[in-house]
């Protein structure tokens, strides 16, 4: 058994990393609640991607378990996903998030505007953070990767039942189970609007 | 259910409005084309009865501004005339049947009861605007994703695919979509066009509903 962690020495980093960032991202969240009463986001789940699921993710993308594929080939060992109640905060966290100080955008992906053939709706980003210690490629400050999912809790609760789904991999009439799938998430997209334009309508009349 | 009848002589208005009313119709009668059209613009109806030969408007003229409005309410035409050319031009301006006269008025009903039991078949379930498909059946619309639709915003954009680049008033939507619900207010509209714009933008659809609130509304490819 191997005791050592894939990602070797900068573990420690990694939650500090993920610690930095979500302290920021719960800064605005209060300095926009108390200024307007508005909630920015519902909940929020953070975490590092545990040994386990780093080491099979490499299995799976048949590259080696070392803290460089864990840290600099995969994005995804600091992750952040950001719940909201309306579409319009959504935007409006991916707004704050770029315009934080030292944070590089690495890629970012709209499955909202863009819905998925399946139906998934969510907005993807992946950024890159300066953080004062040493990297995985012995820069210091030293750049890591995060990656944040945001999406409204109707997305998010789609999303979940829909992963739990792709366990069953030998269910019957699994093509009729997709297409209605697909029918609830526009479904719930269609209640995300409508809600989104009735708050729209109030703030408008008032 | 309600019918109305467009015929210019009296005598037979008078004694077709009798009979139908009698087997259960409600019924309007118009002398000419453009009295249908008037109350055509007021008023809603399972199915039209008209006549060709009539003063002011005739028939067949008539009833292309009818389709032209997006209104595909059955029609039966009445010709006196036995030609088919008579026949052929009136279907092809879409009515739904046609009867020579003189008839006899058990065929009459008979046709219109057949026309109305089958109305539904008639709407299209699918349209297509742009890059917009609306499914009126699954109550969806699709341009890059797809998106679910309540009833009324179902039929509100049904009505705005039939009339696309058409102006249409708040009275005339609300009166079109709402014409059955007796709690609703004109204020509806405004509310589902809103719905409507999010919607389509959510779809990346190459349409826009202009116009402002109250107003007239029409439906634009961008």
């Amino acid at each position: 058994m191997n005791e050592e962690s894939i990602y070797g020495e900068y573990k420690e980093n990694l939650q500090k990393i993920l610690d930095n960032i979500v302290g920021r991202i719960n800064d605005y969240t209060n300095e926009e609640y108390e200024r307007s009463g508005r909630k920015l986001h519902e909940h929020l789940i953070a975490r590092v991607k545990s040994d386990e699921s780093m080491r099979e993710k490499c299995v799976r993308r048949g590259i080696d378990q070392t803290p460089y594929s864990a840290l600099h080939e995969l994005t995804d060992s600091i992750g952040i996903r950001i719940v909201c109640s309306f579409i319009d905060d959504v935007y409006e966290n991916v707004r704050l998030i770029k315009s934080f100080p030292n944070l590089e955008i690495v890629l970012e992906k709209d499955y909202i505007k863009h819905a998925k053939p399946n139906g998934y709706r969510s907005y993807h980003m992946i950024i890159k953070v300066k953080a004062p210690f040493e990297d995985v490629c012995g820069n210091t400050p030293g750049e890591y990767f995060v990656e944040i999912q945001l999406r409204t809790i109707a997305m998010d609760s789609w999303a979940s039942l829909e992963h739990k789904m792709k366990y069953k991999k030998h269910i019957a009439n699994s093509d009729l189970i997709v297409a209605e799938l697909k029918r609830c998430a526009d479904e719930l997209a269609a209640c995300d609007v409508s809600m989104q334009t009735i708050r729209n309508l109030i703030m408008n009349d008032n | 259910m309600k019918l109305l009848l467009a015929e210019d002589e009296k005598d037979l208005s008078r004694a077709l409005s009798a009979v139908l009313t009698h087997t259960g119709y409600e019924v309007d009668a118009a002398f000419d084309g453009v009295e249908a059209l008037e109350f055509l613009e007021k008023n809603d109806y399972d199915a039209i009865v008209m006549d060709i030969m009539m003063p002011r408007m005739d028939g067949i003229e008539a009833l292309k501004r009818i389709r032209e409005n997006g209104d595909f309410t059955p029609v039966l035409l009445l010709t006196a005339k036995a030609e088919i050319d008579d026949r052929v031009t009136g279907l092809d301006a879409g009515a739904d049947d046609y009867l020579t006269k003189p008839f006899a008025i058990k065929e009459l009903i008979a046709r219109v009861k057949s026309m109305t039991r089958r109305h539904d078949s008639y709407a299209p379930k699918s349209l297509k605007v742009g890059s917009v498909t609306l499914d009126t059946e699954r109550q969806e619309v699709t341009s890059e994703n797809s998106i679910s639709l309540a009833l009324k915003e179902t039929k509100l954009l049904e009505f705005f695919m039939l009339n696309a680049e058409k102006e249409l008033s708040t009275e005339r939507i609300f009166d079109h979509v709402w014409k059955n619900d007796d709690s609703a207010d004109a204020e509806v509209v405004y509310m589902y066009v809103s719905f409507l714009r999010s919607k389509l933008q959510s779809i990346n659809a190459d349409l826009e509903i202009a116009g402002e609130r109250n107003g007239s509304y029409t439906l634009k490819k961008l």
